[in-house]
């Protein structure tokens, strides 16, 4: 079978699909406390997610593809969580937003899951207590990036097997110090060979 | 493997032990400048001790507030008299306090207020550990239904005669009582399960699986349902 993951027309598709995907992203609102407020804001008027594509908040997680987990999270509330994460069709992603929902925050007790990555798959934490909607801005970008350098045609048709790391189709503006940065010299010059620069210069 | 040894269970409850006793120093009556008059309750304190005698055991009055302790037999007798017959018609709220001594242990009180009279008095019930059943007050005052639920569910204590005794907020087959001072602070490992990490999966015991380096799958990456094989 042809190899997909090469291909130009794979690859043309999977930036056409990355685009569609990475700028319609469906949050799923998953509110449980005061982190929900800022998450209010950052779909609000003010910071206007709309900006991104992502203003279309699904209350349903079969219209979702981006859980946004604000707040402290119980074990009694785990499981329904978890149940609302599978019923989210892929590809889906995940965001925990806030210390609480992060590391269990300053809820270190009996009845606080100590981080929601226990027992769900996150791609962002943002720190904060509670976030600035920037930030939750911020990590719907890294999720958007994300999503930009990922396979996902040939996930599709490779479903379950290995894959190496797609390569990254743009420079990775927000997270330069990546494992192979495109045209770092260009857009992020390294710390040290500036510093190196600006001795000679001297 | 880890997600194979953190499902280990232990299918008895563990014995639990508290080892530090904090004392505090006698107190003396000090003065509280925000004391109003509204807890000093001196005729209501006569009034309850004419009615009911010994069953009244010990009457406080710190920092300008009465607390008038009374026989567990005779709470509700109590509470009926002081709703009837003093107005005190309501239950502002009710809990539990674990003292960690060895003779009545544990404690209940109830808060009381007069609104027409604009009163409110403090009762309280002291328990044994290997005994702590106290009756209900829900005949007395409808409010104390979920507020001596809580008191179940957190410290153990048992309500004769309430009318629907549920845990309220910990899962109905959690086998401790949190608030009671032996429970360590992160709870007993394995008592509340997480959810499954595969959508078929087990349920995961151990509260810290992201720590001991089980990584939850990402969708695409989990093992197919067994559903869908057969």
């Amino acid at each position: 079978m042809l190899d997909l993951r090469e291909g130009f027309l794979t690859t043309r598709l999977d930036v056409v699909l990355n685009w569609a995907r990475s700028n319609s992203l469906m949050p799923m609102p998953m509110g449980l406390a005061c982190c929900a407020i800022e998450m209010m804001a950052f779909a609000g008027p003010k910071y206007d997610v709309a900006r991104f594509g992502s203003e279309a908040m699904r209350f349903s997680p079969r219209q979702a593809d981006l859980m946004i987990v604000a707040g402290w999270c119980t074990y009694k509330m785990a499981h329904a969580i978890r149940r609302v994460w599978d019923q989210m069709p892929d590809p889906k992603w995940c965001i925990a937003m806030g210390a609480c929902a992060s590391t269990g925050g300053m809820h270190r007790c009996y009845g606080v899951v100590q981080g929601i990555d226990n027992f769900l798959p996150v791609d962002v934490y943002i720190p904060g207590c509670p976030p600035r909607p920037e930030a939750v801005l911020h990590a719907l970008m890294d999720i958007q990036e994300k999503i930009r350098n990922t396979y996902s045609v040939a996930q599709d048709y490779l479903h379950g097997e290995p894959r190496p790391a797609a390569p990254p189709i743009r420079p990775q503006v927000l997270s330069p110090e990546g494992d192979e940065p495109v045209a770092r010299n260009v857009l992020h010059r390294s710390l040290k060979s500036s510093f190196n620069h600006g001795r000679a210069e001297e | 493997m880890a997600e194979q040894k953190s499902n280990e269970r232990a299918k008895t409850p563990e014995a639990l032990k508290f080892y530090f006793t904090a004392v505090d120093p006698p107190r003396g009556d000090e003065h509280n400048p925000h004391a109003k008059a509204t807890t000093y309750v001196p005729e209501v304190v006569e009034a309850l001790q004419e009615q009911f005698g010994d069953a009244i055991e010990a009457v406080e009055l710190y920092a300008g507030e009465h607390t008038v302790r009374v026989r567990a037999d005779r709470i509700v007798d109590v509470c009926r008299f002081l709703k009837e017959a003093q107005g005190f018609n309501y239950l502002a709220d009710l809990g539990g306090i674990d003292r960690f001594t060895d003779e009545g242990r544990f404690e209940v009180f109830y808060n009381l207020v007069a609104i027409e009279r604009r009163k409110r008095i403090r009762l309280k019930v002291r328990l044994e550990e290997d005994h702590p059943v106290v009756p209900s007050v829900t005949s007395v005052y409808r409010a104390a239904n979920w507020n001596e639920r809580e008191c179940y569910d957190m410290f153990g204590i048992r309500f004769e005669g309430h009318p629907d005794l549920r845990r309220m907020y910990m899962p109905e087959d959690f086998e401790y009582h949190p608030l009671r001072k032996e429970f360590p602070l992160l709870g007993i490992p394995g008592s509340l399960p997480l959810p499954p990490q595969t959508p078929g999966g087990p349920l995961t015991y151990d509260p810290f699986a992201r720590a001991h380096g089980y990584v939850p799958p990402p969708s695409y990456e989990e093992p197919p349902a067994e559903t869908e094989e057969t």
